[in-house]
This record gives structure tokens, C-alpha cells and sequence, in this order.
């Protein structure tokens, strides 16, 4: 199992879905039985949703999906 | 090669399903409107010039976001490769976390972490975010908003695996500290509850 310092150190390498399967079972072992490191990981696995939800609801205007429509066009038919 | 209009049909109607988060994507570079709708406007015209490059079953999503970013980089001459030490001040592991229970009770019905979502507007986290030097604003929406991983990343922005790893953890850090400024310019932070060596 990993101890406090390793599981906040690989929380986010976790969060991120980049560790190995060993290693993720061992982190969520210690998160089991640490209320502490639970606290951090839901509220960083809270910061990293919100980024996502609130910086991703640009709207997209009609007249602009019109524009990016009408990139592909005939011009790069006839380079290749 | 010969594009057939299949081909054509197919590749704008895959090319448009990713049109959303490559526009959101490029607002948080460009920092408004009209540059972005160029700069998205701008990769799907080199997307589909460099089609016949385009490897059939390879991630359409990760060459679109790759066309995009290098378009981004050359075009505003952004500071990709050569980050300067300076640009961002360190901030101390779990900044914000560490800072929560600071948060004023009154302005706050359930326990911070369930509040966070509704403690942040819309405005603030875009802000954050594009306050952020472009070394590490990039790696942060590719990972945070975008959901690539650290390989996709380090092949989007040509930069080793390491690199990315270092810049997201100080990119994140930093918003964090930023976003901790906006709520306590918004009079949510109760200073007095500060934990102590606060380096205000
Ligand atoms: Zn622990």
C-alpha cells in the first residue's frame, strides 16, 4: 500500500488516468483507509471536472459552422 | 491519391464532430472570438490540404488539436520550447485545498468541497486559465479540458514526457492560486482563518 506522501505526489498522475494498474490499486488502497488523502484527492478530482465543465461551453454561431463547412473544399482535391 | 466525395463527406462530417472543443480550445489560446474562429477556420484548411497525410484509423482528434496547436504556436509566436524560470512564481503543493477551510461559512451552506463547482463562475476559470504563460496554459487545457494523455500531449506539443508533467503540476498549481485570488477579491476567503505561514 502507499503512504500519505506517495499517494498525494501521485494523486494527480492517478486523476489523470497515467499510472499502472499496480500502482493505481495501491493508491486507491491507501485512499480507502486515509480519510486525510480521500479529503485531497475528491476535491482535486473536483478542481480538474470544474476546468473541463466551465472551460468548454464556448457556443459555436450558425455562421461560423458555415464558415468551417466550407473548408473542405475543392482546392485541396485537386493538390492532392 | 484520388479523394472520392465519400471520403470528402466522411472527413468533414468526422473533422466537425471535434469542432466544439477545438473552438473552445481556441478561445482559451487566443483570448477572444474572431482570433479563434481563424485559428480553428485556419486548421481545417491545413487539415484537409494535408489529408492525403492523414493515416486512416490514426486519432483524427489528436492531429486536429496537433494542426491546431503548431498553427497557434507559429502564428502568435507563442513561447513554446523555451520556458523562462521566472514566468511563473512557485506555489506551495495543494494551494488551494489547503485554503478551503478558509472559505467563509456563511457564503458556504454544505462543506467546501461539495461547493467548489458553485464557488468558481464560468468567467473566473476561463480566466485562470488564459492568465496562465502559453507553455503552460497549453499542456493544462490539453490535459484538464481535453483529456489527452501525457504521451498525446508530448507528441501534440513536440516536448518530452517529462516536460509535460512538470509544466502541467506548475500550470495547475497556478490556476489554483489565481482562482484562490478571484474568491478572495469576491470577499469569500475569511482571512482570519488562514493557516498559518500564509506567504500573503
Ligand atoms: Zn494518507
Amino acid at each position: 500500500m502507499a503512504n500519505c506522501q506517495e499517494t498525494l505526489n501521485e494523486m494527480y498522475a492517478y486523476l489523470d488516468a497515467e499510472l499502472a494498474a499496480e500502482r493505481a490499486t495501491e493508491i486507491i488502497g491507501h485512499l480507502k483507509v486515509c480519510t486525510d488523502c480521500q479529503s485531497a484527492y475528491e476535491f482535486h478530482a473536483e478542481f480538474k471536472t470544474i476546468i473541463r465543465v466551465k472551460a468548454q461551453n464556448d457556443e459555436l454561431s450558425e455562421g461560423f459552422l458555415d464558415r468551417l463547412r466550407e473548408c473542405f473544399g475543392d482546392d485541396a482535391l485537386n493538390d492532392a | 491519391m484520388t479523394v472520392n466525395m465519400t471520403t470528402r463527406e466522411d472527413f468533414t462530417h468526422d473533422a466537425m464532430q471535434h469542432a466544439p472543443q477545438l473552438f473552445s480550445t481556441a478561445m482559451r489560446m487566443t483570448r477572444n472570438r474572431s482570433d479563434a474562429e481563424d485559428l480553428v477556420q485556419e486548421t481545417f484548411i491545413k487539415a484537409w490540404r494535408s489529408f492525403a497525410t492523414y493515416q486512416q484509423g490514426t486519432n483524427l482528434r489528436a492531429w486536429l488539436f496537433r494542426i491546431m496547436t503548431n498553427t497557434y504556436i507559429n502564428k502568435y509566436n507563442a513561447q513554446q520550447r523555451k520556458p523562462t524560470e521566472t514566468e511563473l512564481d512557485d506555489v506551495e503543493e495543494l494551494f488551494l485545498y489547503k485554503r478551503l477551510g478558509s472559505v467563509d461559512q456563511s457564503q458556504l451552506s454544505q462543506s467546501a468541497e461539495d461547493q467548489m463547482l458553485s464557488l468558481f463562475t464560468d468567467d473566473e476559470v476561463k480566466k485562470a486559465l488564459e492568465e496562465l504563460p502559453d507553455q503552460f496554459r497549453i499542456p493544462v487545457l490539453m490535459s484538464d479540458v481535453e483529456g489527452f494523455s501525457y504521451k498525446e500531449i508530448a507528441e501534440i506539443l513536440e516536448i518530452p514526457l517529462g516536460t509535460v508533467m512538470s509544466r502541467l503540476h506548475r500550470g495547475r498549481k497556478s490556476m489554483q492560486k489565481m482562482l484562490y485570488e478571484y474568491a478572495k477579491e469576491r470577499g469569500l476567503i475569511n482571512e482570519a482563518l488562514l493557516p498559518q505561514g500564509d506567504d500573503e
